[in-house]
């Protein structure tokens, strides 16, 4: 047999059970578990994915992953204070009785982490990479966070002043990036192809979104109200043009990537079917928050009610220790349970449908692929924590 | 095997036989091994060519928070990249006999150690610039800052308070005018870089602010709660003393330096923004305590100067005290900015030399005190 297929392997109770325990412990922890629930999640994903019978193997500890937080924050802290000295005291010299220095200043911020987003994703990639081994050989990534970070700028500042229009070479350049720098073992992944062989799935997202532009401006010009209430209508077909584009863009990428001497890796999942689990997922998700928040509610009144601590006029004007009780049960119910049916409704069922499409071409030549050397972790993903850039675990 | 009987001991043997697939951690390709456990080590032969592997015992490891129930992954412990796939369940017996409680995997080790240094570190790095950089960054941005443009920021942060339309400014003319009478008697000898900007706003609360740029706003909450016009005097001197440090700007400056800091290091964390905004009260509380002693100090002096009793600092933080109000007065109203009242009330009451002559004839306290009885909506700069 030629080709090795995947499956997925994963019970939802047994995720169930995981995420509701590492979600409890993060909360209760006042968030420092979060490290070992992203590193317990991933090690059960992994191993739930298992291409040829052979499962994935997540390596990660969560003490590396803290401690490059940890490094992050410090990192960070020091950019992001010279950056606000630098933008502090330009305003100032640049104000001429112009009071708006302050608003000015503190616009100026989130744009200087723009490329810092873009290095964190990247060094977060590179050491996910660096942690999963399929059949005892380690997957991996060569550097050059910055060299993707001011490449993301230049494409998305091209694709906004084009309208759109260079957004598949953004698409193929930045996937080429990525992908001609990541390896299994000594073997290197390459990504063929060019940009020309995006522009059929990205048309009808471009299409609809000049359309959404079209109608801005005629309501502007005109000032006609039934321009905007188009928008209704325009927008969520946008984003679902969006994100079809999105998913058709990774298969056709996909298709032409190649693994060491020949190797051939292909993954094909269907857009349809993935915007259905979203939907379906976060209906599903609110369901449930919604019928158990009130439940656990109930019962922390019950518990304050047998306190004895309970008086009626406390219903009208509670005093503040115990609205304070309520307020953090509810929102500590809400978090936890939240994050616990996103995954068994959303990451689950999303995981496991890309997964199932992936498929290994000419298995035969994996004889051909050594080991590689153990990548140490570096700032282990920290800064996209750190700036809340992180993917869904 | 029940009813047979095997003759030959070599196809009982082979029968017997347990096997696994095997990843020597060089190569991703699958090997078919037989399993045999002996005293120390687990021998694995490939079932082609023969070639055995030892594993010791003590070495093997489970994986931890693996999904498949179905499949048993064995590691080693000792840095070794190999793995052991056992799909059957005798053979996955055979090992658990032979390793009962197969521990977990560890990462290296160390891990803990890093974590602990860094942290200190982490904690270091914030605590020095939030409490050494920024303030002095403030400082001298404040000293740049030409006093025009601070006045213009005074105003802008006044329209953003008040401009939303709720508050009304106490504009009657014979109380403003008893104002600028104290504000002249307090004032005489004193040079600000920017001419004051007093404005009382109708508000119950007691409170008085310093913006940045001389902009002073009194409740009227404080000047019906003052048993005297030196009572309001010495509030308002304190808050000279605010506007003549550039408390306000200062203030200002320090939270655009510190802006995205204090949210960093709670990163993705449930209801970081709410520990966000506890560390950033922390923070300016820490702040403004020793802006706020500067500026008590700076009254006492500028009512003895104008020849006013200084202990109606004094009488007055009493009768916040009494109100249940006593930690309600300062800059940008931040909770708990100012000093122990206890502790301002005895320097206060320290530097009252008894002498001194009210600031206001009675007839002007009068006006004053019904400078709202015409009022109009904020935001115009008179």
């Amino acid at each position: 047999m030629s080709i090795l297929k995947t499956d997925f392997g994963g019970d939802r109770g047994d995720l169930f059970q995981l995420a509701l325990k590492t979600g409890l412990l993060t909360v209760i922890t006042l968030g420092l578990y979060r490290f070992w629930q992203t590193t317990r999640l991933r090690r059960w994903y992994w191993s739930a994915i298992r291409i040829g019978d052979t499962p994935l193997e997540y390596t990660g500890t969560a003490q590396e992953k803290l401690s490059g937080f940890l490094m992050a924050v410090i990192v960070l802290a020091f950019y992001l204070a010279a950056f606000n000295a630098v933008a502090m005291f330009t305003a100032i010299r640049l104000t001429e009785g112009a009071p708006d220095y302050l608003t000015w200043a503190m616009a100026a911020t989130p744009l200087a982490l723009i490329p810092i987003i873009f290095m964190a994703r990247y060094r977060a990639r590179r050491y996910i990479m660096s942690r999963t081994r399929w059949r005892g050989i380690r997957m991996g990534m060569t550097g050059g966070a910055w060299g993707y970070a001011w490449r993301a700028c230049l494409y998305w500042t091209l694709t906004i002043l084009s309208l759109g229009l260079l957004w598949p070479v953004m698409t193929f350049r930045l996937e080429k990036y990525l992908t001609d720098r990541s390896w299994f073992g000594d073997a290197q992944f390459l990504q063929f192809g060019g940009p020309g062989m995006l522009y059929g799935a990205v048309a009808p997202f471009l299409v609809m979104l000049w359309g959404c532009f079209a109608l801005v401006i005629a309501a502007v010009i005109t000032g006609q109200a039934l321009y905007g209430w188009g928008l209704l209508l325009t927008v969520p077909l946008t984003l679902l043009a969006a994100i079809s584009y999105r998913v058709m863009s990774i298969r056709l990428l996909a298709g032409m990537k190649t693994l060491g001497n020949g190797i051939e890796v292909d993954i094909a999942p269907h857009a349809g079917r993935l915007i259905r689990i979203n939907i379906l997922g976060r209906i599903l998700t609110g369901l449930v928050v919604g019928v158990v928040s009130p439940v656990v509610l109930g019962i922390v009144f019950g518990l304050i009610y047998l306190s004895g601590t309970y008086d009626p006029a406390m219903l009208v004007a509670p005093p503040p220790t115990i609205a304070a009780v309520l307020a953090i049960a509810t929102w500590l119910t809400v978090f936890v349970l939240y994050g616990t049916c996103q995954h068994v409704f959303v990451t689950f069922p999303m995981v496991k449908h890309i997964g199932e499409t992936f498929e290994l071409h000419e298995p035969t030549l994996l004889r051909t692929v050594r080991q590689r050397a153990r990548a140490d972790g570096r700032d282990a993903g920290g800064f996209a924590d750190a700036l809340d850039v992180g993917a869904a675990f | 095997m029940s009813g047979f009987a095997i003759r030959n001991p070599a196809l009982a043997a082979k029968l017997a036989r347990n096997y696994a697939e095997m990843f020597d951690g060089q190569t991703p390709v699958s090997q078919r091994v037989s399993i045999t456990v002996g005293d120390q080590t687990l021998e694995l032969t490939h079932a082609e060519t023969g070639v055995t592997h030892s594993w010791p015992l003590d070495a093997l490891r489970s994986l931890p928070d693996q999904a498949a129930s179905n499949t048993l992954v064995v590691a080693r412990g000792d840095d070794h990249t190999g793995r052991l796939v056992i799909r059957d369940i005798e053979a996955a017996r055979a090992i658990l006999n032979a390793a009962p409680d197969l521990p977990p995997l560890r990462g290296p080790r160390g891990g803990w150690r890093r974590v602990g240094i860094i942290g200190m570190a982490a904690i270091g790095a914030l605590a020095g610039i939030l409490f050494g950089l920024i303030p002095i960054m403030a400082d001298q941005g404040a000293r740049l800052i030409p006093p025009d443009a601070e006045a213009a920021l005074g105003q802008t942060i006044y329209t953003q308070i008040h401009g939303a339309g709720d508050t009304l400014e106490c504009i009657a003319t014979p109380g403003l005018e008893a104002l600028e009478k104290m504000q002249r008697r307090l004032m005489a000898g004193t040079d600000l870089p920017y001419p004051l900007n007093i404005r009382v706003v109708l508000d119950p609360a007691i409170n008085a602010f310093a913006l940045p740029g001389g902009h002073i706003i009194l409740n009227s909450g404080l000047i019906d709660a003052a048993g005297t016009p030196d009572e309001v005097a010495a509030v308002l001197a304190h808050e000279i003393g605010h506007v003549a440090n550039r408390d306000g700007t200062r203030a200002v400056l320090r939270s655009v330096g510190s802006f995205g800091l204090v949210g960093l290091a709670m990163g993705d964390v449930f209801g970081g923004s709410i520990i966000a905004g506890l560390g950033r009260g922390v923070l300016d509380s820490s702040y403004s305590r020793a802006a706020e002693e500067r500026a008590d100090a700076y009254a006492v002096t500028m009512l003895q100067g104008a020849g006013v009793s200084a202990g109606a600092l004094a009488s007055f933080f009493e009768r916040l005290q009494a109100s249940g109000q006593d930690m309600d007065l300062g800059v940008f109203q931040h909770l708990s900015s100012h000093p122990d009242t206890l502790a301002r009330i005895t320097a206060a009451r320290a530097a009252d030399t008894g002498a001194g002559q009210p600031i206001l004839s009675p007839a002007s306290w009068a006006a004053l005190q019904g400078v709202c009885g015409q009022t109009t909506a904020p935001g115009a700069d008179r």
